[in-house]
């Protein structure tokens, strides 16, 4: 793979010997509480005014690139694979190297049965080294994932619970008990279609290879958009549901508007009832492989069973491309008859967002840049809100030219800086480790050679019960002060900013 | 001004990867795309033609073929006025699948309703393929079960108009009867539905006198 060396930041994982930082290094290198930070001396020497110097042209629009700043100290591959085989020992699905792997599906199918039989428990996870095993017996269903990035098995688990969810949600409970009770050695590769195995191997790049925090979070991205705008939006779903008469009261049992790159717009649902964050992620990833194509000609009328919701039956979703917006409109209903009662709310719906103008809105919502927020030398950040269960970052700024490659590069180095930054605030089982924890972790390297500059990259992981906050700061930035002056700065300005960045309430009825 | 829209009601059916979707897309957008995703649950679109003075409307269900969603059919076709079942000539399995469909909407669909057998992807003949499903077994079976019968590409376009028109033919839109009661202005919506019951045994006139 030839890369452009502006947007390739391990240079020096080209040269001969690969750079490669032991995992030991990854972990906090300085655990210090509040008042150290605040009282520790800003030291003002020269590199950092020339960060400083960089970090404000690095604002200036004409120069974007401040990804380039940003050096990847992770190793280039990881070893990483998920495997779902059956109770029965036979294989559902590998992410890499199915045929190699299918060979081991019985050895972990034996090791699993020896710990029931003979511990009388489930096997959960084996470390050796840095290599991780984690494994989840879900009858019939068997998950394995084997990873080498240092995630906690908290994380691997919840990985693989949400590629089970996946097979529910096309499949539901049921009818996988269904099959499994008749034949217990039924090989299910048999009964997924072409797609189910598309969309496991789109979940697991997404897990593995893209910024995709919603997982690791639990959270959902929300579409940052003016208030007032939002308002009328769910304003104008509340009016609509008040006037559709054919409409029966519990048809409609939620409605959401998705917004490119799985960000939630706005949410119509009933009073006191939440879909759960792993559904919705499901819906999402469908919407997102699926659909992405569809022109506003069509509407789909697709089967879906939400797992965390009801793991035994079916509700029906509504998809529509909304025209001028790039968004899509999904209205679920329990009835499976239902389409063209909420076919008319749709169209109502939408003649009426479009004739306001807000569909245009919609389109206009571009999120907001990291330089929109005076923290300086943060380099990019993710602010979960608690109370909404939704997260905003600032939008990757990108050349136009930057390759597909290029872009997930990009992405995994990030997720990767914010998976360890999250782990050094959350113990193994995935709780933090206090109610309220701040940690500053450090990679560190020399340069290989001299003309380089040698590796200082800072993140802060800062767990509230109100939010959780990551950032990762420009390389060679060591004042811890400055950086948790910023960390203030932005969670005051995502407090100020609420109702802009987060779907509140929604419309509720 | 049309003095009326007729809705016809069009269900497609037919086994996955035969270019169900692929013959809406030609007959809705006159467009066509290579690999196209599978349809997952069932797409609805519309298309208004003009046959002979009539317009039409086509109601349409684009529904999946995977197996999964087989149990879902019968909720497309129940009333249904018409059925595109559709197979891949160069699949012989897509043509037992196929005699399958006809079979199930002779039993469990609305009496009168109008089957066009279709036997997609003619241009891979055109461009050297193999055809593995004759052209005489399908005919032979078209007039078995009393279907319609085309052959189409959904990429060249070749007959995919034909056999929208030929259903819009064949349905029998109004009996001369109903004529001078929508001329005095009674019953005519924008949205009236082919009454398939009452119209089967009248007298059929396909197209035109709509003066």
């Amino acid at each position: 793979m030839d890369l452009d060396e502006s947007y390739v930041d391990d240079r020096r994982e080209r040269a001969n010997e690969p750079l490669y930082i032991p995992p030991i290094a990854a972990e906090p290198t300085t655990s210090i509480n509040l008042a150290q930070t605040l009282f520790q001396p800003s030291e003002f020497d020269e590199s950092l005014e020339d960060q400083l110097a960089q970090s404000i042209s690095s604002c200036d629009r004409r120069h974007p690139l401040v990804s380039t700043e940003i050096p990847n100290v992770f190793p280039h591959r990881y070893d990483k694979n998920f495997l779902i085989l059956t109770s029965a020992g036979k294989p559902i699905y590998a992410m890499k190297d199915g045929d190699g792997t299918i060979a081991y599906m019985g050895v972990i199918h034996t090791i699993m049965n020896y710990f029931k039989l003979k511990e009388d428990q489930d096997l959960r996870c084996i470390e050796n080294g840095d290599v991780r095993f984690a494994f989840l017996d879900r009858e019939p269903i068997v998950l394995v994932a084997y990873s080498a990035r240092g995630e906690t098995s908290n994380e691997l688990f919840s990985q693989l619970d949400f590629l089970h969810s996946y097979l529910l949600s096309s499949l539901s409970e049921r009818q996988l008990s269904k099959i499994f009770s008749k034949r217990q050695n039924f090989d299910l590769r048999n009964f997924l279609e072409s797609t189910d195995f598309e969309n496991l191997d789109e979940i697991c790049s997404l897990l593995c290879e893209r910024l995709y925090p919603d997982a690791l979070l639990g959270a959902l991205r929300s579409l940052s958009m003016k208030k007032s705008h939002r308002a009328q939006l769910h304003e104008a779903m509340s009016q609509q549901l008040t006037k559709e008469k054919d409409l029966p009261r519990g048809t409609l049992l939620y409605g959401l508007i998705v917004a490119p790159e799985n960000k939630l717009c706005s949410v119509l649902r009933p009073k006191g009832h939440t879909l759960h964050t792993t559904d919705l992620h499901l819906l999402f990833c469908l919407i997102f492989h699926r659909f992405q194509n569809l022109d506003d000609s069509q509407e789909l009328w697709v089967p879906i069973c939400f797992p965390k919701f009801n793991a035994n039956g079916f509700l029906y979703g509504y998809i529509k491309f909304l025209p001028k917006c790039n968004s899509i409109l999904v209205l679920i209903s329990a009835q499976k008859d239902a389409f063209f009662n909420l076919k008319s709310f749709a169209d109502h719906l939408i003649k009426d967002i479009s004739s306001n103008g807000l569909l245009e809105e919609i389109h206009k919502a571009k999120g907001f840049k990291i330089s929109d927020i005076p923290a300086p030398l943060v380099h990019h950040f993710i602010y979960k809100s608690k109370k909404h269960v939704q997260y905003v970052m600032p939008e990757l700024e990108l050349h136009s030219d930057t390759e597909p490659e290029q872009l997930i590069e990009l992405e995994r180095k990030f997720m990767t800086y914010y998976q360890q930054i999250h782990n050094s605030v959350v113990r193994d089982d995935g709780l933090a480790f206090n109610k309220s924890c701040l940690n500053f972790i450090r990679w560190d390297s020399d340069a290989i050679e001299p003309s380089e500059e040698p590796i200082a990259m800072l993140g802060l992981g800062w767990i509230t019960p109100k939010f959780e906050l990551y950032l990762i700061c420009n390389n060679g930035v060591d004042d811890k002060h400055v950086i948790f002056e910023s960390a203030k700065r932005i969670i005051s300005w995502c407090r100020k900013h609420e109702s802009r960045l987060f779907v509140n309430e929604g419309a509720i009825f | 001004m049309n003095s009326s829209v007729t809705s016809i009601k069009l269900v497609l059916l037919g086994e996955a990867a035969v270019g169900k979707s692929s013959i809406v897309l030609r007959f809705v957008s006159n467009d066509f795309s290579e690999n196209k995703e599978p349809t997952i649950g069932a797409a609805f679109l519309t298309q208004r033609v003009n046959i002979g003075e009539q317009t039409v409307k086509f109601e349409i269900w684009d529904t999946a073929g995977q197996e999964r969603f087989a149990s879902l059919a019968p909720m497309y076709y129940r009333n249904a006025q018409a059925a595109l079942v559709v197979y891949d000539i160069t699949k012989p399995q897509s043509f037992i699948k196929a005699r399958h469909w006809v079979k199930e909407l002779h039993e469990q669909a609305s009496k009168g309703i109008v089957i066009a057998l279709v036997g997609n992807k003619l241009d891979m003949i055109e461009n050297g393929g193999e055809r593995k499903v004759a052209k005489e077994e399908a005919e032979k079976l078209a007039e078995e079960e009393g279907l319609l019968f085309f052959e189409t590409s959904a990429k060249s376009g070749e007959n995919v108009n034909e056999v929208f028109l030929g259903i819009g033919e064949k349905i029998p839109i109004k009996k001369p009867g109903e004529q001078a009661n929508e001329q005095s202005g009674l019953r005519i919506t924008d949205d009236q539905r082919v009454d398939l019951t009452n119209s089967v045994n009248g007298p059929v006139r396909s197209a035109g006198c709509n003066c």
